[in-house]
């Protein structure tokens, strides 16, 4: 093993910083699955009849679907029956200000870094903050409401918004889509609801910060965005989580409608507990993300940053009905020690001249597997289309794995598509080269990772692009950072 | 989940009753068993996602009997000049002596049947010893009902200069047949040969072509096989040929697709010590309701392989072509270096295209790089020889033409590179 190889490893072996619990007391809700819990929950959490049917409807297709098993990965299998499906801090007070949420949540929140109150108001950010499944704190709604925005937690709009929820939930990824979505279908305990009305310009950057925390609670995030003609949008998604031991499942399900002309950008970073040396605990991310560009000229763009999650099977999709639409997909995944990662896009292609673009960065280290799995299809009306896809992987160290799945279709003659992809390494010689200009062997090799995934995070808004190098740094440079 | 039992055997399309026991009766016990256990692949395969088998599985194949074989039959259309010498021809998987013709090779060379070799020491130590196609039934069917076979053997520091041209021919009978040709190469230390492997549908009836090919090559041995697949157009065609390497030696293949309603092709190499170096190439030129589908695997196992892959693909009317070609690197095998390119051209509306670059890889001091394309032909392009004199239907032939040159012109034998672009013109000029 080269002298370079043995500094990237012990650089890798970064601990997971934000491992730390904090105490809240839970409502109690009885474990497993059946009719009677989802009754249970869909009244405690005061939701109207169609609602109910909907998670029922959903929870009967569920039980017939099969969980899936066609990615590259292994993992244990989770009980469904012996998780809890509801989870809400037990004191739940009205806000008006920071000073009343829970101190111990608020803490939680200042050791993960999170410039909840001033920074984010200082940086234009509204945030609504999602602590395990009940959102405890809304801000910047008067601002948003000026402008006709909806921003709100899913519990909230399906009881002050029904005909919007009613009307796209389950309309980009319905219920019997997937075994995950089904099951969060049935399940979902609460999300964002965020609704731009007519040629609105969303006036800040929206965020949202998921958070698990109660051991053994599945998390079932559900989100839906509706942009409307000549509206946009910016979203962002964080996340980190606490260290348990248990693997925890976290199945959501995201829903981007862009109608004409509209624009929406979603941003995610995701940095959950990967489990320890040995593989042992870590989330299961099994999230299924899909937007949809109904109407002319829309775009859709999604940004990713995978760091955390022992293991992710992720597909963040576009479906380019509109005439001229965009998709766009920007990812950078990095595993170390065992983590597991099987994560790409699908775009679409139905309508006329429409345009996607897919560019994926992978980095593997330790004993890990990251794999890209992507479809890219060209639909016999999509004349004119163009897709362009670069998927490159990095490998550090000789025990890991970079897998490479493209599926590419075309079924028209006018339509062309492009796709490539590299494997390599960190390079010697470029070390080499860095390092005669003075510069230090962690450095250079710190310089040379960010080189690599530079296309991808110049995509993210700029309060999540120095985020974004934090983490990288974190996990991949040592405790510089 | 797939239930074993609701899919049929391949017995239930095939009748393997007759075949010939006569030789490698525990290779043929074995295939039987494997064959009652093995499904027929579905759709609902990954690997036959694309590719539907409806046209086998609604059809009903009998083997032929080497006594219905039309021995007068005139082939000289067929001969190559280069190979006049070298040549093995087989008539619906049948050896025909009469159309044969081996002379004059360098001492020690054996280029004969299989069967006329069934106690040669590599022929017991290789023969169904390189296939590792799992859970196929294709090559336990081959294994089962191949008759005479191929077996070439080359030793230590020969160069073969003429090429070998093995020729199988597929006439018009009154039933639907199924045929399974066999090759079985041996190439000793620094040997050199040139293999020519062709696929000829006399007329245009229905058969079923499974050949199967084992290529073993020993350290230095340089190996330049080109495979010309002209089937009938109602024919399927499913081929299963394996190389493995030794060190230092070099394998090129260059598989052209012409004939054939479907054909099924799955070209491994696997890399059996370091310093290897490979070709897996294909061009495919299909037309009207053709189906062309390759699944290619490198298989890189030990450090500092080279392995190269061009796939270009033409795809016109209704035709459908898919492309599956996997680039495994294994753990520890470093200093690879795998290019893989798949360009497709499509020039109908109705035509389709489905292809899957796939990168595997367990090392890290790789180069591994795969590039697919799928477009049509530029209008610049077009416009620039349309303003030097051409009609619109001349430009875009001859861009057709000079797309699918790039592997016409790898042909290492002269008259097979002619041969060929007949061929390429054929299909270029429609009308």
């Amino acid at each position: 093993m080269s002298e370079e190889t043995k500094a990237l490893e012990s650089m890798i072996g970064e601990e997971y910083k934000y491992g730390f619990t904090t105490d809240v007391e839970y409502e109690d809700f009885p474990k497993g699955l059946n009719e009677e819990i989802i009754k249970e929950l869909s009244q405690r959490k005061e939701e109207p009849e169609w609602m109910l049917e909907f998670r029922l409807k959903s929870y009967r297709a569920w039980k017939e679907m099969e969980e899936p098993e066609w990615f590259n990965a292994t993992y244990k299998k989770p009980d469904f029956e012996n998780l809890l499906y509801y989870s809400a801090p037990k004191k739940r007070p009205t806000l008006d200000s920071l000073d009343e949420v829970d101190p111990n949540i608020r803490e939680t929140y200042e050791k993960l870094g999170i410039p909840l109150e001033e920074q984010k108001m200082l940086a234009g950010v509204a945030v609504d903050a999602v602590f395990d499944s009940v959102s405890i704190f809304t801000s910047f709604k008067e601002k948003l409401a000026e402008a006709g925005v909806i921003f709100c937690s899913m519990s909230e709009a399906i009881k002050e918004h029904p005909e919007l929820v009613k009307k796209y939930i389950g309309s980009v990824v319905p219920a019997r889509d997937n075994f995950y979505a089904a099951l969060n279908s049935a399940v979902f305990s609460d999300g964002s609801f965020c609704y731009i009305p007519k040629n609105t310009k969303c006036p800040m950057e929206l965020s949202t910060y998921f958070r698990i925390n109660n051991m053994e609670s599945g998390q079932f995030e559900r989100t839906l965005i509706v942009a409307e003609e000549g509206a946009s949008v910016s979203y962002l998604e964080g996340c980190t989580a606490p260290m348990y031991d248990e693997n925890q499942l976290h199945a959501a399900v995201v829903e981007l409608v862009a109608l004409d002309r509209a624009d929406i950008k979603y941003s995610t970073i995701q940095n959950w507990y990967s489990g320890d040396e040995e593989g042992k605990g870590g989330i299961y991310n099994f999230v299924t993300k899909r937007g949809i560009c109904k109407g002319a000229h829309s775009k859709i763009s999604w940004t990713q940053l995978e760091t955390g999650s022992a293991v992710t099977l992720k597909y963040p999709s576009v479906i380019l009905q509109g005439d001229h639409s965009i998709g766009e997909f920007y990812s950078v995944a990095v595993t170390t020690k065992k983590q597991q990662a099987d994560t790409g896009t699908k775009m679409i292609h139905l309508g006329k001249n429409t345009r996607s673009t897919i560019i994926s960065k992978g980095i593997s280290a330790g004993e890990s597997n990251n794999s890209y799995r992507g479809e890219v299809k060209i639909g016999k009306k999509a004349t004119g289309s163009k897709n362009y896809s670069v998927c490159d992987s990095m490998l550090i160290g000789q025990t890991c794995g970079a897998h490479t799945f493209p599926y590419i279709s075309s079924e028209n003659a006018s339509s062309s598509v492009e796709h490539e992809a590299t494997t390599s390494r960190v390079g010697e010689e470029q070390i080499f080269y860095l390092m005669q200009r003075g510069i230090s062997e962690q450095d250079a090799i710190s310089m040379i990772i960010n080189g690599f995934v530079k296309d991808v995070l110049k995509e993210l808004p700029l309060e999540f692009a120095v985020e974004a190098n934090k983490l990288l740094d974190i996990k991949l440079e040592g405790s510089v950072g | 989940m797939v239930n074993v039992a609701d899919k049929q055997s391949l017995k239930s399309f095939v009748d393997t009753s007759s075949a010939e026991i006569k030789y490698f009766e525990s290779l043929r016990e074995e295939a039987k068993k494997l064959l009652e256990i093995r499904p027929f692949p579905t759709k609902r395969d990954e690997e036959w996602r694309f590719t539907d088998l409806k046209s086998i599985s609604n059809g009903y194949f009998k083997p032929i009997i080497k006594d219905q074989l039309d021995t007068a039959l005139n082939l000289d259309e067929y001969h190559l000049p280069e190979a006049k010498k070298s040549r093995l021809v087989f008539i619906n998987g049948h050896y025909s002596q009469g159309h044969s013709c081996i002379e004059g090779l360098p001492d020690g060379v054996i280029v004969d049947t299989i069967t006329n070799n069934e106690n040669h020491p590599k022929v017991k130590e290789y023969l169904a010893k390189i296939t590792n196609y799992t859970d196929d039934v294709f090559v336990p069917l081959n294994d089962l009902s191949f008759n005479d076979g191929t077996f070439i053997y080359v030793p230590k520091e020969v160069e073969i200069e003429q090429p070998i041209h093995i020729l199988n021919v597929f006439t018009n009978m009154e039933v639907a047949y199924f045929a399974t040709p066999r090759v079985l190469f041996v190439g000793e230390m620094y040997s050199k040969a040139t293999i020519i492997e062709e696929h000829v549908g006399l007329a245009q009836n229905q058969y079923l072509n499974i050949p199967v090919n084992e290529f073993r090559l020993y350290s230095g041995a340089h190996v330049h096989h080109a495979r010309i697949q002209r089937d009938s157009k109602q024919a399927t065609h499913i081929s299963r040929p394996i190389a493995m390497l030794d060190a230092h030696a070099e394998y090129h293949s260059y598989t052209i697709c012409l004939g054939a309603k479907l054909f099924r092709n799955e070209p491994r190499v696997i890399q059996n010590a370091a310093e290897v170096d490979f070709t897996v190439d294909g061009l495919v030129l299909i037309d009207g309701d053709q189906i062309a589908d390759t699944h290619s695997i490198m298989d890189h196992r030990y450090s500092y392989g080279n392995s190269h892959q061009l796939h270009k693909v033409v795809v016109n009317d209704q035709a459908h072509s898919i492309f599956n070609g996997k680039i495994f690197v294994a753990k520890d095998a470093q200093k690879i270096d795998s290019f893989q390119e798949n360009r497709n051209l499509l020039i109908s509306d109705d035509a389709k295209v489905n292809t899957k670059p796939q990168l595997e890889i367990f090392a890290d001091d790789v180069r591994c790089s795969h590039g697919a394309t799928i477009g049509q032909l530029q209008d610049e392009e077009v416009f620039y020889l349309q303003s030097r004199g051409l009609t619109e239907q001349k430009s875009r032939e001859l861009l057709v033409y000079a797309f699918a040159l790039e592997s016409v012109e790898s042909m290492a034998v002269k008259s097979v590179e002619e041969l060929l672009l007949r061929e390429v013109i054929a299909y270029t000029n429609r009308d």
